[in-house]
């Protein structure tokens, strides 16, 4: 691959600007409402995508595929609604920075976190396709489970107040996670009857419920979701707040970068996506700053960490597709499907056969990226103005258009009830000091947790000492145990180091 | 004055219901069917147990009582929650008849009365956003979603 090569292709690739813009503003819009992900909006447009040429339509996808990644934080921080499980670990920090009268700057942490997060991965994966492509190799059943529960140890570290209150509702939520088919004999547990849960707890509704609906329920309370001095601060917003919102992600440079490749590591992994990299970032960011106890009262990293690293994800989620033709994602499965039907055929010839093809789906996406930034940073002050809606006319609208949108993911009338059930179970959940976040956490990892468990076990016929076996995975239990003891050393080490009164 | 402890064992109550339940159905699987959730599932149980002490000490002690009251809290926002949950149900439940754009536009405008609005916004906006909805999913995302007089009437 030469420079003139690469030049050819970005020319080429900024050409297809009347693919890209459109895609990227219809990928904002469905972003933006939970329910309708990616996938299902590629398959709806399978159509046209499989009409048209394959650099205008892998240029397409990529773009809508990127710019809902970024989207999915918009609702998260202006109404604390996740667009996607990308983004939940967003509204931890983002939706206090909203209630503060921050919203502006918080869009653009998240506006540049995932533009920045998404291109430095971008350009990193085709500088380093060959290597990294090996990687999705190493990570095996029994490494995914320590990055498993990675994630899960969150739960421990937002508890806030009440680490018992917090471990109930993450083990609440991982035990609805394992409703479903077991992973070996198919046989159902748990599902009432329906056959609905067969296939698991769908995310989907279950975040719709747990905080969008519950978060309407209690807002009634308050005429704006805003207090006074964020009224004031919204009322007055102005371009200069954009401006210290990217001023904000300049000086945390260096917190996006390591963010972002956290998730492009994580991204690398079949199966692995945007969630669990999100949380793990949030997780790792928290660990290493020098304010944990800042972290949920509404900070920049507490925004950057998870938006880099869901957009991270979007590069690596395509590297195992595209080198060893195993989609990395569903949405990645689609574009397969795109590719094979226009004659690819995926897997490490793909690069020498069609590399214009191969590597210009990256250099598509780090051009979705570039013009994403302008299309979207000048919206941030309009957007931030959707916290001066009374509460009367937003909560009616939130509930309902949301309900909506549980339909999207499955195409079931049976989602649209199980996200009201989960609003209630979240309503009580919020009045009573039980973290929603980590209910959804177990629901989201549960189901991951148990089928990498169980695969280890399964190989390993029921011996445990299979998780301990692998050098990488040995590491990463090292890193584990590292995260978990490190705040309580920091901590201690603070106090021995107060001076006494 | 007492804190107002009952509604802190609603969660745990409904997680322990659940758990009886989880375990009842995997009762006659294979190990690894049941494993994850047994491990999960008795941490649970375990967990619950230990906030009914805790909270049955503060009641004891005289310090909490066992009182649902923070569920309810404040009071004058508990018809407009109940209101806009019904009327969540009623749109789910008709929706098959209705289908998305009317039920929106009814729905829509029982919630936001419910919640207090008058006038022209209560008729303006559920047109606006069911307008909005029937573009988004039915023409543009070509969804699933039931249809019904309006969508045929325009189909």
């Amino acid at each position: 691959m030469s420079w003139d090569f690469l030049l050819q292709q970005f020319a080429a690739q900024f050409g297809l600007w009347w693919v890209i813009v459109p895609a990227i503003l219809l990928g904002i819009v469905v972003g933006i409402l939970p329910g309708f992900s990616p996938q299902n909006t590629l398959i709806m447009l399978l159509p046209l995508t499989l009409a048209v040429p394959v650099d205008q339509a892998m240029a397409f996808m990529i773009a809508l595929y990127c710019a809902n990644h970024l989207a999915g934080g918009i609702p998260a921080i202006l109404v604390k609604i996740p667009g996607s499980g990308g983004a939940a670990a967003t509204t931890l920090d983002g939706y206090p920075m909203t209630q503060k009268g921050q919203a502006q700057q918080a869009l653009v942490l998240c506006f540049t976190a995932s533009v920045a997060g998404g291109l430095i991965t971008t350009l990193a994966t085709i500088a380093l396709l060959p290597w990294l492509s090996q990687i999705g190799l190493y990570l095996r059943s029994v490494e995914m489970v320590v990055v498993m529960l990675f994630g899960l140890t969150l739960i421990a570290v937002i508890a806030g107040k009440d680490t018992l209150k917090a471990l109930i509702g993450g083990f609440f939520g991982l035990l609805i996670g394992v409703i479903g088919t077991d992973h070996i004999y198919n046989t159902p547990r748990a599902t009432f009857g329906f056959l609905e849960l067969y296939d698991g707890v769908p995310l989907v509704p279950a975040l719709i419920g747990l905080f969008a609906i519950s978060e309407a329920l209690v807002m009634i309370e308050e005429k704006l979701i805003v207090d006074q001095s964020g009224r004031e601060r919204a009322v007055s917003a102005r371009w200069a707040d954009t401006v210290e919102g990217l001023k904000m992600s300049v000086q945390k440079w260096w917190h996006i970068v390591w963010t972002s490749f956290v998730g492009l590591l994580i991204g690398l992994t079949p199966g692995a996506g945007a969630s669990i990299a999100a949380f793990v970032a949030y997780q790792q960011s928290r660990l290493w700053s020098k304010t944990p106890e800042l972290y949920g009262t509404g900070i920049p990293e507490g925004v950057i960490a998870p938006e880099a690293a869901n957009n991270g994800v979007t590069s690596g989620t395509l590297v195992p597709t595209l080198a060893l033709g195993v989609p990395g994602g569903s949405t990645a499965a689609v574009m397969m499907i795109v590719l094979q039907y226009h004659g690819m055929v995926m897997g490490p010839r793909l690069f020498a056969t069609n590399p214009e093809v191969a590597y210009g789906v990256f250099v598509s996406m780090a051009v979705a990226y570039v013009f994403m930034i302008f299309t979207i940073l000048p919206l941030a002050r309009y957007m931030s103005r959707v916290v001066l809606i009374e509460t009367t006319y937003l909560a009616p609208i939130i509930v309902l258009v949301t309900i909506v949108a549980a339909f999207g993911e499955r195409q079931y009338l049976f989602d649209m009830g199980l996200a009201l059930v989960f609003g209630v179970i979240g309503y009580i959940a919020h009045k009573t000091n039980y973290h929603v976040t980590a209910i959804l956490i177990g629901i989201l990892l549960g189901p991951l947790f148990e089928q990498y468990l169980v695969r280890a076990l399964r190989i390993s016929q029921g011996d445990l000492t299979v998780l301990f076996s692998s050098t990488l995975g040995n590491v990463l239990w090292g890193f584990l145990v590292l995260s978990l003891v490190l705040p309580a050393l920091k901590s201690a080490f603070s106090r021995s180091s107060r001076p006494q009164p | 004055m007492k804190s107002p402890r009952g509604a802190d064992l609603v969660i745990p109550a409904l997680a322990l219901g659940f758990a009886a339940y989880f375990f009842v159905s995997i009762a006659d699987l294979s190990w690894e069917a049941k494993a994850n959730g047994v491990v999960i599932g008795g941490v649970l149980v375990l967990l619950v147990v230990i906030q009914i002490v805790r909270t049955g000490v503060e009641v004891a002690r005289g310090s909490g009582s066992l009182s649902f009251e923070r569920l309810w809290e404040p009071r004058d926002a508990l018809a407009k929650r109940a209101g806009l949950v019904l009327v969540t149900i009623a749109f789910i439940a008709t929706l098959g008849w209705l289908g998305l754009t009317l039920g929106l536009l009814l729905a829509l405008c029982a919630a936001l009365w419910i919640m207090g609005a008058r006038g022209k916004v209560l008729v303006l906006l559920p047109l606006v956003v069911s307008t909005l909805a029937y573009l988004l999913f039915v023409l543009l995302l070509k969804s699933d979603i039931p249809h019904g007089p309006i969508e045929k009437l325009f189909s």
